[in-house]
C-alpha cells in the first residue's frame, strides 16, 4: 500500500503516543514552546501563511478567521474546537482525539495563544465516549505537566481547557448551535449577525474551528508556514485526512496532500471497490454534498476540483457506491438522517425532510408515483436557500444530484414498482 | 415610529416602489408594515427579538445575496429596494405555507381559531390553492392542559416558538419548552417546572393558530359574533388598556390593546380572565329594601326615595361615605360631591394606604411634583439603571409593571427586592433583602441616613436644603446600616452599597406598595421613600421615579377626586376634615352610604355594621357589608358603562360601554344623580363627560381634561401639557414649597 503523508496525524502508528510522555519525546509540545516565546500576531501570521483552511467544512481560511475577532469587547474571547463530528461518512476528528489527544490539545493551547484567548471548550459529539476519554486524560496530563492552565511553562500565560460532551445532535456541529448547547440551552442555530467572531459563547468573542483544523496548527508551528504551505495545490494548501467508506475494501482514514486524485485514494489506499465492482457514484465530503458519478473518478481532491465537477469537498468523508447499490435506497437513508436530524427550528426543513422521506420511502416500497420525481425536485426547491442553515439545503443534496444523474432508477421504481439493482431487484426476481 | 426622533438617525428605503423613512435599527418586516404593506409571519412578534424561525416573511432585496430574504430578520439600509411580491417571494410563501398545512389539520369550520387564524387568512392570502401533500397527517390525543386555564392541541401548532419565547424571555418564567426535535418538535411542559405563569393568557393571545387556547373562551363563540370594544382593564392600577369581546351579554374574553407606554402590549391573567364578576349569574338585578329584618326586593323609585328619607334624617355629622377604587373618576367625584354639597359632610373616605397631609399634592401646584404618586412613568421604567421594591410585589399586585421591570432588566437595569414576604421576582434580583414585616420604613430611613452621612445627596432640591441637612440627619441618627443590619439580619455593608447605588444611579425607580404603609412600623414609609427619592435627585429625573404603587384600577382616581376626609377634589385642603375610615366603621357615624365598596372585610368585626341606624349599598353583589344594608341598590360593572380610570402614574383613560347594562342595575352615577335630585341638588347630568367636563372646570389637578383628549390611549397627567411624555416633571426642585423638610419627621 502506498503511503500517506503524515503531518496531523504524525506519530499517530508508535504505541502510546496517545501519552504525554511518549508525545513528548517525538517533539510534542515543542511547538505550544516555541509558539509562547513569539508574539500572537506572529502566530497567527504563521498560520495565515500556512494557507489552512478549515476542516470542518466550508474551508474558511483559519488564520483569516481568527483575525476578525472582535476586538476591544467588554467580555472574554473563547476559542471552541468543535469535535461534534455527526456527518455521515466522516470519522477522522474521532481518529485523532482517541489516538493523537496530546496533538488537539497542544494545537488547541496555540490557537488559543494566538486569539488571545484565555478559555477554550472542547466540544465532543456525545457519542464518541472513548474520544473524550481520552481528551479528558491528556488535558489531565497537560495541566499536571504545567503545560495548560496557569502559568503555562512558566510563561505567565494562562490559558484553561474545559471539555464538554455533547448530547447526541448532529445540528450542535453548526458553529452557533453547539454555542447554545454548550451554553446549556437547546441546540438551536442563532440568527447571524452577530457572527461567533463578534459575539459568540456568552456573549464574548469567540473563534471556532474544526477539531482537524486545530489539530494541524501545532505542525505548522513546529516546520513554518511556509512549508505547510508547499504541499497540496495552490489554493488548497496541505494535507487533509480523507475518511474513505462504503464499499471498498479498506474503508479508513487516510492522509494525504490535498489534490490527490478520487481514483488513487479509492483504489491505492482504500483497497479498491468490494469485490472488484464497478463505481457507481461517490459522495466526496460527507452526506451533504451532492454525489457524482463515475465519470469524475479521476478528479484531484481540492476544494477547487470538486467545486468544479459540481459537489463539494466539505469535510473530505468519502462515500463510495458501488453499481450494485439502489440510489433511491441509499439517498432514502441519507435524507432520514437529516429528517431525524433537523432541529425543528425552522419550517422548510423540519416539515420539509418529512415530506422527502415519505415519498422516498414509498418510492423504494413501489408505491410512487410518476410525479413523485418532480415533487420531491421542487421540495427541495423549497428548501434550499430557504432554511435557516445550511442542514436543510445538505438535506437536498442528495437528492437533487442523484435525481439528475440518476433519473432512470427513478423512474424504474415508478413503473417497476422495485429496485433496478442491488438487493431490492433481487428478491424482486426471486419472488416472480 | 415615523417620526423623526433627536438620537435615532433616519433611513430611507423603497418597498414594492413606495418611499418609507424610519429610524435606524428597524427591520423591514416594520418599515413595510409602516407603509401599509403586508408581509406575512409566524415567529416574528414586534415585542420579541427576531427569530427568523418561521420562514414565512420572505422578501426580496435588491443587490443581496441569496435571495429570497428573511423581513424580520433583515435591518433597513440607506437606499435599499425591498420587493414583497416577485414570483421568487410568492413561490418561497407558497412553499412555507405548503410546508406548514402538511401536517396541519384542514378542519377550520371546527377550529376554535377559526375567523381569525394567521394560517387560515395567510392560506388565503399567500398560500397556493391546493396541497400536493397526499399522506397522512399526524394525530395527537386533544387538547391537552398546559396549564390550569391554557390547552393545547398539539397537531395545530406551527412551532413558531412564540408562547416560549414569550414565557422564557419576556416574562422569564419556567413552563413552556420545545420538545423533541425536527418533524416531532412539539411545544410542552417542563417536566420540572409547571407552567403556573400569571401572564399564561398572552401565549394564547400570541398563538398565530388554534394550538393554544384558553379554557374560559374555547367554543364558547365564533370570533365573527364577537363586539369589539376598546377599553380598560379593570384589574389593577396598571391600567392596561384592553378589548372587551362581548357576544350578546356576555364578556367572553379581553384582548390586549397595546398601549406601548402602559402595557407594552401585555395583559395578566388576573385582569384578563377576571371577568367573571360580569357575567355572574347572582349579580343584583333588582333593588333591596329592608322590611321587617329581611331585605325585599323593590322598585327603584321606593329604593331611592328610602335613601333620600333615611339620610335627610341625619344630621352631617352623624352621616359618612366610603367610596370605591373600582368606580369611575366620574362617579367618585359625584359620590364626594353628593356628601359635600347635599349632605354637607367630610366624612369621605375609602380603603387605602398611609400617607401624611394628602393636601401636600396640591401644595405643589398643577406643575410641581406630586408626593403620593409614584413620580416617574411606567415607560420610563424601561431604562431606569437601579429599581428597588421596598414592600412591593408588583407580579401579585401590578403584574403587568412585573414584565415591565423585566424589560429593564433586559435593558441593564438592576433590582434589588426587599420585602418581608418571598416573590417570585426575587429569582432574578441582583440583590434580595428579608427583612421583617413592617420594616420598610427604617430601611428607607437608613438608606436616607447614609447619603447623609456620606454626602452622597445632589439636585436641586439637596443643594437649596442644605442647611437643613445636618439637622435631618441628627434625627436619622438612630439608623444606622450597623443596626437596622442587626435588627433584620442584613449586611450593613449591603445597605450602605445600596444606598450609594441610588445616589449614584443614572435613574432608580424606588417603589413600594400602597398597601404596605398600613402595616405597623410603616406609618411614615411614605415620607421616608420621598426623602429618600428627594436627597438622591430620583424623582424628577428621567427614567427615576419614587412612590407608591397603587392597588386597583382607580385607586389613585378615588384620591384625586377628593373621596378623603381631609381634601376636596385635587387635594385642596379642608378647614375642618371629616372622619376617616376607621373612624366612621368604629362607629363615628349612624348613617353610612357604600359605594361600591366591601368594608366588612376589613372589619375584625362586621356585625358591628348591624349597629348602624343606616346603611346604604351600591354595589353588583350582595356583598358581605351588603347583607347589613337597609337599602341595596344594584349597580353596574365598568363593562357595562363610561367613564374614566386613573392609573398609578396618573395617566387618565376611557371605559367604554361594551355591552348593554343587566337590566334593572344602574350605573353608580345614575343612582347618584337620582338620590341627588331627591335631595334636592337638580342634577342636570346626561352623561358621564358632562361630569368629566366639570371635573375639568371646576378640579384645578385635572384643568383641561376632555373626554376627547383621552382618545384610545388616555391622556396623561398634566393634561394641559406641562409634563413630559418621558416622565420628567417640569418644575423638579420645587417639592416641597419653602425649601424645608416638612414629612414626617
Ligand atoms: C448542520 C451542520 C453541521 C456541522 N457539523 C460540524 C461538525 O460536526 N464538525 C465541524 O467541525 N464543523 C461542523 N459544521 C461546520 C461548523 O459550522 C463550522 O463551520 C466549523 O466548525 C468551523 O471550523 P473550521 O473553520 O475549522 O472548518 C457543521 C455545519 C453545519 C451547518
Ligand atoms: S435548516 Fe432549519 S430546522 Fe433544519 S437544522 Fe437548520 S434551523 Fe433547524
Ligand atoms: S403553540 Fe402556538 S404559539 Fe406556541 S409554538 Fe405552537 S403555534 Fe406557536
Ligand atoms: S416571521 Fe420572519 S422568519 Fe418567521
Amino acid at each position: 500500500m502506498a503511503e500517506q503523508m503524515r503531518v496531523v496525524t504524525k506519530d499517530i502508528e508508535i504505541p502510546g503516543i496517545d501519552t504525554l510522555a511518549v508525545y513528548q519525546a517525538h517533539g510534542g509540545y515543542a511547538a505550544l514552546r516555541k509558539a509562547l516565546a513569539m508574539e500572537p500576531v506572529a502566530v497567527m501570521e504563521e498560520v495565515k501563511i500556512s494557507g489552512l483552511r478549515g476542516r470542518g467544512g466550508a474551508g474558511f481560511p483559519t488564520g483569516m478567521k481568527w483575525s476578525f475577532l472582535a476586538k476591544g469587547s467588554s467580555k472574554p474571547t473563547y476559542l471552541a474546537c468543535n469535535a461534534d463530528e455527526s456527518e455521515p461518512g466522516t470519522f477522522k476528528d474521532r481518529m485523532i482525539m482517541e489516538r493523537l489527544p496530546h496533538r488537539l490539545v497542544e494545537g488547541v493551547l496555540i490557537s488559543a495563544y494566538a486569539t488571545g484567548t484565555k478559555t477554550a471548550f472542547i466540544y465532543i459529539r456525545g457519542e464518541l465516549k472513548q474520544a473524550a476519554r481520552q481528551v479528558g486524560r491528556a488535558i489531565q496530563e497537560a495541566y499536571d505537566a504545567g503545560l495548560a492552565g496557569k502559568n503555562i511553562m512558566g510563561t505567565g500565560i494562562d490559558i484553561d481547557i474545559i471539555l464538554h460532551r455533547g448530547a447526541g445532535a448532529y445540528i450542535c456541529g453548526e458553529e452557533t448551535a453547539l454555542m447554545e448547547s454548550l451554553e446549556g440551552k437547546r441546540g438551536y442555530p442563532r440568527l447571524k449577525p452577530p457572527f461567533p467572531a463578534a459575539a459568540g459563547i456568552y456573549g464574548g468573542p469567540t473563534v471556532i474551528n474544526n477539531c482537524e483544523t486545530l489539530s494541524t496548527v501545532p505542525l505548522i508551528l513546529a516546520n513554518g508556514g511556509a512549508w505547510y504551505a508547499g504541499i497540496g495545490t495552490e489554493k488548497s494548501k496541505g494535507t487533509r485526512i480523507f475518511c474513505v467508506s462504503g464499499h471498498v475494501n479498506k474503508p479508513g482514514n487516510y492522509e494525504l496532500p490535498m489534490g490527490t486524485p478520487l481514483r488513487t485514494i479509492i483504489d491505492d489506499y482504500a483497497g479498491g471497490v468490494l469485490g472488484g465492482k464497478r463505481v457507481k457514484a461517490i459522495i466526496p465530503g460527507g452526506s451533504s454534498t451532492p454525489m457524482l458519478d463515475a465519470s469524475k473518478l479521476d478528479i484531484p481532491m481540492d476544494y477547487e476540483s470538486v467545486a468544479a465537477a459540481g459537489s463539494m469537498l466539505g469535510a473530505a468523508g468519502v462515500i463510495v457506491l458501488d453499481e450494485d447499490t439502489c440510489i433511491v435506497g441509499a439517498v432514502l437513508r441519507m435524507t432520514e438522517f437529516y429528517r431525524d436530524e433537523s432541529c425543528g427550528k425552522c419550517t422548510p426543513c423540519r416539515e420539509g425532510t418529512y415530506w422527502l422521506v415519505e415519498l422516498l420511502e414509498r418510492l423504494e416500497h413501489g408505491g410512487g408515483r410518476g410525479s413523485d420525481i418532480a415533487l420531491l425536485r421542487d421540495i427541495c426547491d423549497n428548501i434550499s436557500g430557504k432554511s435557516f442553515c445550511p442542514l436543510g439545503d445538505a438535506a437536498t443534496s442528495s437528492i437533487i444530484s442523484s435525481i439528475k444523474l440518476f433519473a432512470d432508477e427513478y423512474l424504474y421504481h415508478v413503473t417497476q414498482g422495485r429496485c433496478l439493482v442491488g438487493e431490492g431487484a433481487r428478491q424482486a426476481i426471486a419472488a416472480h | 415610529m415615523s417620526q423623526p426622533t433627536n438620537d435615532v438617525p433616519m433611513v430611507n428605503l423603497t418597498i414594492d416602489g413606495r418611499q418609507v423613512t424610519v429610524p435606524k435599527g428597524t427591520v423591514v418586516w416594520k418599515a413595510a408594515q409602516l407603509a401599509g404593506i403586508e408581509i406575512p409571519i409566524y415567529c416574528y412578534h414586534p415585542k420579541m427579538p427576531p427569530l427568523g424561525a418561521c420562514r414565512m416573511c420572505f422578501v426580496e432585496i435588491e443587490k443581496m445575496p441569496k435571495p429570497p430574504q428573511t423581513s424580520c430578520t433583515t435591518e433597513v439600509t440607506e437606499g435599499m429596494v425591498v420587493h414583497t411580491d416577485t414570483e421568487l417571494v410568492k413561490k418561497a410563501r407558497q412553499g412555507t405555507l405548503e410546508f406548514l398545512l402538511i401536517n396541519h389539520p384542514l378542519d377550520c369550520p371546527i377550529c376554535d381559531k377559526g375567523g381569525e387564524c394567521e394560517l387560515q387568512d395567510f392560506t388565503l392570502r399567500y398560500g397556493p390553492g391546493a396541497s400536493r401533500f397526499d399522506l397522512k397527517k399526524r394525530h395527537f390525543q386533544k387538547p391537552i392542559p398546559v396549564s390550569e386555564n391554557v390547552l393545547l392541541d398539539r397537531e395545530r401548532c406551527i412551532a413558531c416558538q412564540r408562547c416560549v419565547r414569550f414565557t422564557q424571555d419576556i416574562a422569564r418564567e419556567p413552563g413552556l419548552i420545545m420538545e423533541e426535535r425536527g418533524f416531532r418538535t412539539m411545544v410542552g411542559v417542563d417536566p420540572n417546572a409547571p407552567f403556573d405563569s400569571i401572564f399564561s393568557g398572552n401565549t394564547v393571545e400570541m398563538c398565530p393558530v388554534g394550538a393554544l387556547t384558553a379554557k374560559s373562551y374555547r367554543f364558547m363563540t365564533r370570533p365573527w359574533e364577537l363586539r369589539r370594544t376598546p377599553s380598560v382593564c379593570p384589574g389593577c392600577a396598571v391600567g392596561c388598556n384592553v378589548r372587551v369581546d362581548v357576544r350578546v351579554d356576555r364578556v367572553l374574553r379581553l384582548m390586549s390593546r397595546t398601549n406601548d407606554a402602559i402595557d407594552d402590549g401585555w395583559l395578566c391573567d388576573r385582569g384578563r380572565w377576571g371577568y367573571a364578576a360580569v357575567n355572574d349569574p347572582d349579580r343584583l338585578r333588582v333593588p333591596l329594601v329592608r322590611k321587617n329584618g329581611e331585605l325585599r326586593e323593590v322598585t327603584w323609585d321606593e329604593a331611592l326615595d328610602a335613601v333620600a328619607q333615611r339620610l335627610r334624617t341625619l344630621s352631617p355629622a352623624q352621616i359618612g361615605g366610603i367610596g370605591s377604587t373600582h368606580t369611575t373618576n366620574e362617579e367618585a367625584y359625584l359620590f364626594q360631591k353628593i356628601l359635600r354639597d347635599g349632605l354637607k359632610t367630610n366624612n369621605i373616605d375609602h380603603f387605602h394606604g398611609v400617607f401624611p397631609a394628602a393636601s401636600m399634592n396640591a401644595s405643589s401646584g398643577a406643575t410641581g411634583a406630586m408626593p403620593w404618586v409614584f413620580t416617574g412613568t411606567i415607560a420610563g421604567l424601561d431604562h431606569a439603571q437601579e429599581i428597588i421594591l421596598l414592600g412591593a410585589d408588583p407580579y401579585q399586585q401590578q403584574p403587568v409593571l412585573d414584565l415591565r421591570i423585566k424589560k429593564a432588566l433586559r435593558n441593564g437595569a438592576r433590582l434589588t427586592v426587599i420585602s418581608a414576604e418571598p416573590s417570585r421576582i426575587d429569582r432574578i434580583a441582583h440583590r434580595v433583602m428579608r427583612i421583617k414585616s413592617g420594616g420598610e420604613a427604617a430601611i428607607a430611613r437608613t438608606l436616607t441616613q447614609v447619603v447623609v452621612a456620606e454626602h452622597l445627596w445632589r439636585g436641586t432640591f439637596a443643594e437649596v436644603n442644605e442647611t437643613q441637612l445636618a439637622r435631618y440627619g441628627e434625627r436619622l441618627k438612630d439608623y444606622t446600616p450597623e443596626r437596622i443590619a442587626i435588627a433584620f439580619g442584613l449586611e450593613a455593608e449591603d445597605l450602605r452599597t445600596v444606598a450609594r447605588t441610588i445616589a449614584g444611579a443614572h435613574g432608580a425607580v424606588i417603589v413600594y406598595d400602597e398597601m404596605t404603609t398600613r402595616t405597623t412600623g410603616n406609618e411614615t414609609l411614605a415620607a421616608d421613600v420621598l426623602d429618600l427619592g428627594l436627597l438622591t435627585d430620583n424623582v424628577t429625573q428621567p427614567n427615576a421615579g419614587v412612590g407608591p404603587l397603587f392597588s386597583d384600577a382607580n385607586s389613585l382616581g378615588a384620591r384625586d377626586m377628593g373621596v378623603l376626609p381631609d381634601v376636596a377634589p385635587g387635594y385642596r385642603a379642608l378647614a375642618k376634615p371629616g372622619l376617616d375610615y376607621a373612624a366612621m366603621l368604629g362607629g363615628g357615624v349612624r348613617g353610612l352610604w357604600v359605594m361600591g365598596a366591601d368594608p366588612a372585610r376589613h372589619m375584625s368585626d362586621p356585625a358591628a355594621l348591624a349597629k348602624l341606624e343606616t346603611l346604604v349599598v351600591q354595589d353588583m353583589r350582595l356583598t358581605a357589608t351588603a347583607q347589613y344594608a337597609h337599602v341595596v341598590l344594584p349597580a353596574l360593572s365598568y363593562a357595562e358603562k363610561t367613564g374614566s380610570f386613573t392609573n398609578l402614574e396618573r395617566c387618565v383613560q376611557a371605559v367604554r360601554r361594551a355591552m348593554p347594562p343587566l337590566p334593572g342595575a344602574r350605573a353608580d352615577w345614575e343612582i347618584l344623580r337620582a338620590v341627588g335630585n331627591r335631595l334636592g341638588l337638580n342634577w342636570t347630568y346626561r352623561s358621564p363627560s358632562d361630569i368629566t367636563k366639570e371635573i375639568a372646570t371646576s378640579v384645578p389637578l385635572y384643568a383641561d381634561l376632555t373626554r376627547e383628549a383621552l382618545g384610545s390611549q388616555g391622556q396623561r397627567w398634566n393634561f394641559a401639557g406641562g409634563r413630559e411624555a418621558d416622565g420628567v416633571l417640569s418644575d423638579g426642585g420645587q417639592l416641597p414649597a419653602n425649601g424645608s423638610l416638612p414629612l414626617s419627621h
